[in-house]
C-alpha cells in the first residue's frame, strides 16, 4: 500500500529524483566537521521559523494589545515560556554562528575567486540576521524594546536628508504608536523572512554550484580522489551538530527561565534604554562620537565597515588561500574583530560599574514582577500600561518621587535635608533613630530628642513594642514586644512623648499608633500639629494637596519600603495571622512589593 | 573496503535518521503543546459564576421585574469589566424563594414581555402565553421559560447565568 502511494506519487511528482539531487551532493575530499556551520544556520532559521509561526497564533500587534499578548503567552499557556526562549535566545544563537560561519569562511578564504558572490550574498544574509533583530526586540511592546528601538529609530534620523523621511516611514508617523508596532511586525514576519529565504536560495545554490573549500594545506589529490556523498557522510555530522545546538539551546533557555519580559512600556517613564548584546558595540561607539561627530558613529563607520565586508573578496585577490600569504586582510579583519569585542566588553563592564544603572536594573525588575502579578487579573483594553492604573503601590512610588524624594533621600538618591526613608519603618530604621536621633540619617542637627543609651537588642526591644502598635508588623516577637514595652513606658520616653491617648500634646510627638496608617496619615497631613512636630515642624503640611485615593496610596507605598511591615490590602487576605504562620512569613522585601 | 564503506554509511543512515527523528520530536512537542492551548484551557470566559443582580428588597413579591445582567469578561490577556450580557425576569414568590427567568421565548427567542393586566408573560412573535411560575399556558413554544439558578447571600441576589435549564 505504502508502496504503491510512493509509486503514485512518484509517476507524479519525480520527487525521488528531486531527493537524489538534493541529497547526492558530491563533497570533494571528504565530509568535514568544518562545514557544519552553515546547515547550522539553516536549521537555526528553521527553529526561528516554526517558533515564530506558532507565537504568531498568539501575538497581537497594537500598542494596546501587544504587551499583553506577550504576557499570556509567556505566563498562561504551557510551552509558550520556553517557545518564546528559543525563539529570543535562538536569535542570539543564530548571530553567533553566523559569525563563526563567516570567519571559518573567511579563514579558510573560500570567499576568493569564484566564489565571490557566495561571500556577498553571505553578507547580505547577514544584514537580515540583524534586521530581525531589531525589529523583534520592540514586538513585546516591554520597557527595555519600547526604549532601545528608540535608540535605533533616532539613530536613522541622523542620516543626512533623508534620514527623517525614512525614520517617519518605519515608525509609521513621527512617534511611536500603532503603525510602529504593525510595521515592524510586517517587516519581521514578512518582509525579512522572504527576502532571507531569496537570498538563502542563492547562497546556496552558488555553493552547490562551486561546492566546498577545504582545508588550505588538503593535497589536490585528495580532493579529487576522495568524494563523500553529502547524504549521510555529511548530513550525519550536520545533524549531531544541530542537536548539540538544540541541547545547549534548550538549556540556556531553562537556566534563564525563558526570555525576559519588562513592564509594559511606558513613553512618560524615562528608562535607560540599552540594546540587545550584539548592538552593543555600536551603542557603545555612539558614546565616542558626540555633536556633530555624531554621524561617525551613527553612520559612516558602520557602513564603511559593511563596504569593506562587501568589497573584501576584490581586496584579497592573491589565489593563495594560506593565511601565511594573506596577512594584511587577517589583520584588518581581526583588529575589527577585537575592536567590536572591546567596544562590547567596554559597554558590559561600565554598566555593571554603575550604582544607578544597577538600581533601575532592580527597580524594572520589581516593576515586571509586579505588572506580572496584576496581569494575572486581566489587561484592561486601553493597554497594558493600565494594570498600573489601579496599583495604589505603583501610585504611591509616583507620589513619593514628586513630592517627598526631594527632601527625603531613598536608597542613594533623593535630597538630604529630611530624614533618609532607605528602610522607612523597619525595626532597624528605628532602633538606630532611638541610638542616635541626630544622625545625619535622621534629624541631623536639629533633632532635639537625646540619643537612648540603651545596647542595642534593648533598642530593638523597644522598636518592636513601637511599631507593633500599627498593626502591621510582620513576624512579632512577644517576648521582645514585652520587654520594649517595660522600657517604653516606663523610661524617659513617656516624659516628652504623649503615649496611650491620640489627641494628647507633650513636646514631643505623640506616639499612640507610631507609624500605623492612621498616624502616617494625620501626620504627613499636618506635621506641626501641636501633637506631633509642633513649632519644631521644617516639613510641609500636606493637608489639601493630596486626594484620599493619594494619600491611602502614598502610605501603602512607604510600607513596602521595608522589609518588616506588610502591605495594608495584604494583611486584609491575611486575616489576623500576623504574628503566627504562613503570611509573608518566608517573604523577603522583593516579594513584599509584589504581593497585594 | 567497499564494503566497510558500505556498512559505514548504512550505520550513518539509521544514526541520521535516529537522531534527526528525536531532534524533530524535541523541538515538536512544545510547539504542538503550546499550539493546543485552546484545547487545554478557556481562553473566553465570564469572570463570574454568580452575577449580582440586586437586593432581594428590590423585587416586589409576585410581580416579575426586568433586571440587566452585567459580568466581567475574560478575553485571553484582556479584560472587559462592566459588560452587558443580557437581561433576565426575576420573579420573588411569597415564601422569599426566587425565580429567575430567560427574557427569551423558548420558541423562537423574541423578547417576551410581562403582562401586568393579564398577568402572563406574553410573547409579542407568535402569540406564545406564560404564566408567572413560567410555565407555558398557550402558544407554540415547545416547554416553559428557560430559568437560571439563583443564590442569596446577606440580602443580595446573584444568579448563574451561564446555563439555562
Amino acid at each position: 500500500m505504502a508502496n504503491k502511494l510512493r509509486e503514485w506519487i512518484e509517476d507524479r511528482t519525480g520527487l525521488n529524483n528531486f531527493l537524489k539531487i538534493a541529497l547526492d551532493e558530491p563533497v570533494h575530499g571528504g565530509a568535514k566537521w568544518s562545514y557544519v556551520f552553515g546547515s547550522g544556520l539553516v536549521f537555526l532559521f528553521i527553529l526561528q521559523a516554526v517558533t515564530g509561526i506558532v507565537m504568531a497564533g498568539f501575538y497581537s500587534p497594537s500598542s494596546t494589545s501587544a504587551w499583553g499578548s506577550v504576557y499570556y503567552l509567556q505566563e498562561k499557556t504551557s510551552f509558550g515560556w520556553f517557545i518564546r526562549g528559543l525563539h529570543h535566545f535562538g536569535s542570539s544563537a543564530m548571530i553567533i554562528l553566523a559569525v563563526v560561519h563567516m570567519f571559518q569562511v573567511f579563514i579558510f578564504g573560500a570567499y576568493k575567486k569564484p566564489r565571490e558572490l557566495n561571500w556577498i550574498s553571505g553578507v547580505i544574509l547577514l544584514l537580515f540576521l540583524l534586521g530581525f533583530g531589531l525589529t523583534g526586540y520592540l514586538l513585546p511592546w516591554d520597557q527595555k524594546g519600547y526604549w532601545a528601538t528608540q535608540v535605533a529609530t533616532n539613530i536613522i534620523e541622523t542620516i543626512p536628508v533623508i534620514g527623517n523621511y525614512i525614520k517617519i516611514l518605519t515608525q509609521g508617523g513621527s512617534d511611536y504608536g500603532n503603525f510602529t508596532l504593525t510595521r515592524f511586525y510586517s517587516i519581521h514576519v514578512f518582509l525579512l523572512p522572504l527576502s532571507l529565504l531569496f537570498f538563502l536560495f542563492i547562497h546556496i545554490a552558488l555553493f552547490r554550484k562551486h561546492g566546498v573549500t577545504p582545508y588550505w594545506k588538503m593535497k589536490e589529490e585528495i580532493l579529487h580522489n576522495r568524494v563523500d556523498p553529502f547524504w549521510p557522510d555529511q548530513m550525519f555530522k550536520d545533524i549531531v551538530f544541530a542537536i548539540g545546538m538544540y541541547a545547549i539551546l534548550a538549556g540556556w533557555v531553562f537556566w534563564n527561565k525563558g526570555a525576559e519580559l519588562l513592564a509594559p512600556a511606558d513613553p512618560a517613564s524615562n528608562f535607560l534604554a540599552r540594546p540587545e548584546w550584539y548592538f552593543l558595540s555600536l551603542f557603545q561607539l555612539l558614546k565616542y562620537c558626540q555633536g556633530k561627530f555624531l554621524i561617525v558613529g551613527t553612520v559612516i563607520i558602520p557602513t564603511l565597515a559593511m563596504i569593506f565586508l562587501f568589497v573584501l573578496p576584490f581586496i584579497d585577490r592573491n589565489v593563495s588561500r594560506y593565511p601565511s600569504k594573506r596577512v594584511p586582510v587577517f589583520c584588518a579583519v581581526f583588529s575589527g574583530l577585537v575592536g567590536v569585542v572591546a567596544l562590547t566588553a567596554v559597554a558590559i563592564i561600565h554598566d555593571s560599574h554603575d550604582v544607578h544603572i544597577q538600581h533601575q536594573k532592580e527597580d524594572s525588575e520589581k516593576q515586571a514582577a509586579r505588572a506580572m502579578k496584576l496581569a494575572a487579573k486581566g489587561v484592561p483594553p486601553a493597554g497594558g500600561m493600565f494594570i498600573f492604573l489601579a496599583d495604589p503601590v505603583r501610585l504611591g512610588e509616583k507620589i513619593f518621587k514628586e513630592s517627598c524624594n526631594g527632601c527625603h533621600m531613598l536608597r542613594g538618591e533623593g535630597g538630604e535635608t529630611a530624614s533618609d526613608f532607605t528602610n522607612f519603618g523597619a525595626r532597624e530604621w528605628v532602633s538606630e533613630l532611638l541610638k542616635n536621633p541626630k544622625d545625619a540619617k535622621y534629624f541631623k542637627e536639629s533633632g532635639a530628642m537625646p540619643p537612648v543609651k540603651l545596647p542595642d537588642e534593648s533598642l530593638l526591644d523597644m522598636a518592636e513594642f513601637l511599631l507593633s502598635q500599627s498593626g502591621n508588623l510582620l513576624n512579632m516577637n512577644t517576648d521582645r514586644l514585652e520587654r520594649g514595652k517595660e522600657l517604653v513606658l516606663k523610661g524617659n520616653c513617656v516624659i516628652c512623648h504623649p503615649f496611650g491617648d491620640k489627641e494628647a500634646k507633650k513636646v514631643a510627638p505623640n506616639l499612640t499608633g507610631y507609624l500605623s496608617e492612621t498616624w502616617l496619615k494625620e501626620f504627613i497631613k499636618n506635621p506641626a500639629d501641636l501633637k506631633f512636630y509642633g513649632a519644631r515642624n521644617k516639613m510641609p503640611a500636606f493637608e489639601g494637596k493630596f486626594t484620599d485615593r493619594e494619600l491611602d496610596a502614598l502610605i501603602q507605598y512607604l510600607f513596602t519600603l521595608s522589609k518588616d511591615r506588610i502591605l495594608i490590602s495584604r494583611k486584609e487576605e491575611c486575616g489576623k495571622r500576623l504574628t503566627t504562620t504562613s503570611c509573608g512569613q518566608q517573604k523577603p522585601r522583593r516579594e513584599n512589593v509584589h504581593l497585594v | 573496503m567497499e564494503n566497510i564503506e558500505n556498512s559505514r554509511r548504512k550505520f550513518l543512515k539509521i544514526a541520521s535518521h535516529a537522531l534527526g527523528g528525536t531532534l524533530a520530536a524535541g523541538i515538536a512537542v512544545p510547539l504542538v503543546g503550546l499550539a493546543i492551548h485552546p484545547w487545554m484551557r478557556e481562553t473566553v470566559y465570564g469572570t463570574e459564576d454568580f452575577i449580582h443582580i440586586g437586593k432581594m428588597d428590590d423585587f416586589p413579591i409576585g410581580i416579575p421585574k426586568k433586571m440587566t445582567v452585567t459580568s466581567s469578561k475574560m478575553d485571553a490577556w484582556n479584560i472587559f469589566e462592566g459588560l452587558v450580557m443580557g437581561s433576565v425576569w426575576v420573579v420573588r414568590r411569597g415564601d422569599n424563594s426566587l425565580n429567575v427567568f430567560s427574557t427569551n421565548c423558548p420558541h423562537l427567542g423574541c423578547g417576551i414581555d410581562w403582562g401586568a393586566d393579564v398577568n402572563q408573560f406574553l410573547c409579542p412573535c407568535h402569540g406564545g402565553v406564560f404564566d408567572v411560575n413560567g410555565k407555558k399556558i398557550s402558544g407554540p413554544a415547545p416547554r416553559d421559560l428557560y430559568s437560571f439558578g439563583t443564590k442569596v447571600e446577606n440580602n443580595n441576589v446573584f444568579v448563574s447565568y451561564k446555563r439555562a435549564i
